[in-house]
């Protein structure tokens, strides 16, 4: 749920980055960090394990500038990828106003994929969301690996992609992918609130 | 002291709190993590952190008594050398909201909750319906601002 000030104008939204363990989902979060000036960024908060497996999750408040006289603020969430951090998934989803998923694109990783991707629309169901009502980007990562260890694409959005939402492969250790899948989530998340409320 | 709110109905209920319980510092927030008024934060970044990590401890806390008791633990305590800090959830027709409080050795943990009880009232008093159908917050047209800001952010500008 998307909070509105209109005494300063200003907009919050929360963003998770949802898939399974050692996806790359705190890369991004690592890679936006690096990358944002420090006025517009507060602290990176990582609750994780001693070696350094998110354990409940990364924060990161992001800054983006006035838009259409709102200024506009981020919350940008990871969640715990392992399978048996199952709980600690729902509690950071709740209240989610959109969503990144974020698969490996590794071949040996599909079954990974796949059962994270269900987690995730059981977990909204739970919630009484109606997944296919949630801005969704998913973001094929590790594309830079060696082409016989990934998969495609084209492969990928076989497997997961049958909502057809955007989608964009990434090497979210060095950069590509990740400006463009927070582009593309920001811009669905902030299509909500231009349209009338249904 | 400065209550600084994104809802205005939520700011008058605060601020008694904040001045009959002699808060360091107070949040209110949903239980997604998303500030709704502050008191005492110097730097609203601060207040960010705070709230997710307010947020993520009431999700843990209720998610444990729910498994050990079947139902969720409200209210949380934790007592530090010099300040100590108070976590509960007050119900409104707007859904739950969460409270952070922080205080020192001007007040007790006694004295939080007697006035949290009271400030539990009024907020659910002063909390409006909700609204059924919101007008459209951002101009048709948002795109433009939207790419020349996060080029601007990931300095591509």
């Amino acid at each position: 749920m998307s909070l509105v000030n209109y005494a300063t104008r200003e907009i919050t939204c929360k963003i998770v980055y949802y898939g399974p363990g050692r996806s790359g989902k705190t890369t991004n979060l690592h890679y936006i960090y690096g990358q944002v000036p420090d006025d517009r960024k507060g602290k990176m908060v990582s609750l994780a394990t001693q070696t350094d497996r998110t354990l409940f999750f990364d924060f990161l408040p992001l800054d983006l500038g006035t838009i259409s006289g709102f200024t506009t603020k981020f919350q940008l969430y990871t969640v715990p990828g392992q399978v048996y951090y199952q709980t600690t998934r729902k509690l950071v989803l709740q209240g989610a106003d959109g969503v990144v998923f974020v698969a490996d694109s590794q071949a040996r990783q599909l079954e990974e994929n796949i059962e994270s991707f269900q987690d995730l629309h059981a977990n909204l169901a739970e919630q009484g969301i109606d997944a296919r009502a949630v801005p969704l980007v998913i973001q094929y990562n590790k594309q830079d690996l060696p082409k016989d260890l990934i998969l495609t694409t084209a492969e990928l959005n076989d497997a997961l992609n049958f909502r057809g939402v955007p989608e964009f492969g990434a090497d979210a250790l060095h950069g590509p992918g990740v400006f463009e899948t927070l582009r593309s989530i920001s811009e669905l998340v902030l299509k909500r609130l231009s349209s009338p409320a249904k | 002291m400065t209550v600084v709110a994104v809802e205005a109905w939520v700011e008058a209920p605060l601020r008694r709190f904040v001045e009959d319980a002699r808060t360091v510092l107070a949040l209110l927030l949903h239980p997604s993590g998303q500030v709704v008024a502050q008191s005492g934060f110097a730097r609203a970044i601060d207040v960010m952190s705070a709230c997710a990590l307010a947020a993520a401890i009431h999700a843990s806390a209720g998610e444990l008594g729910r498994q050990l008791e079947g139902r969720p633990f409200r209210g949380l305590h934790h007592a530090g050398r010099d300040r100590q800090l108070y976590l509960a959830e007050a119900p409104t027709a707007r859904g739950p909201f969460l409270v952070l409080t922080v205080f020192d050795q001007e007040s007790s943990l006694g004295l939080v909750r007697m006035y949290f009880d009271e400030f539990s009232r009024n907020l659910a008093a002063a909390a409006p319906p909700p609204p059924r159908n919101a007008e459209p917050v951002l101009a048709q047209q948002f795109e433009q601002d939207l790419n020349k800001n996060l080029a601007t952010l990931f300095r591509r500008g």
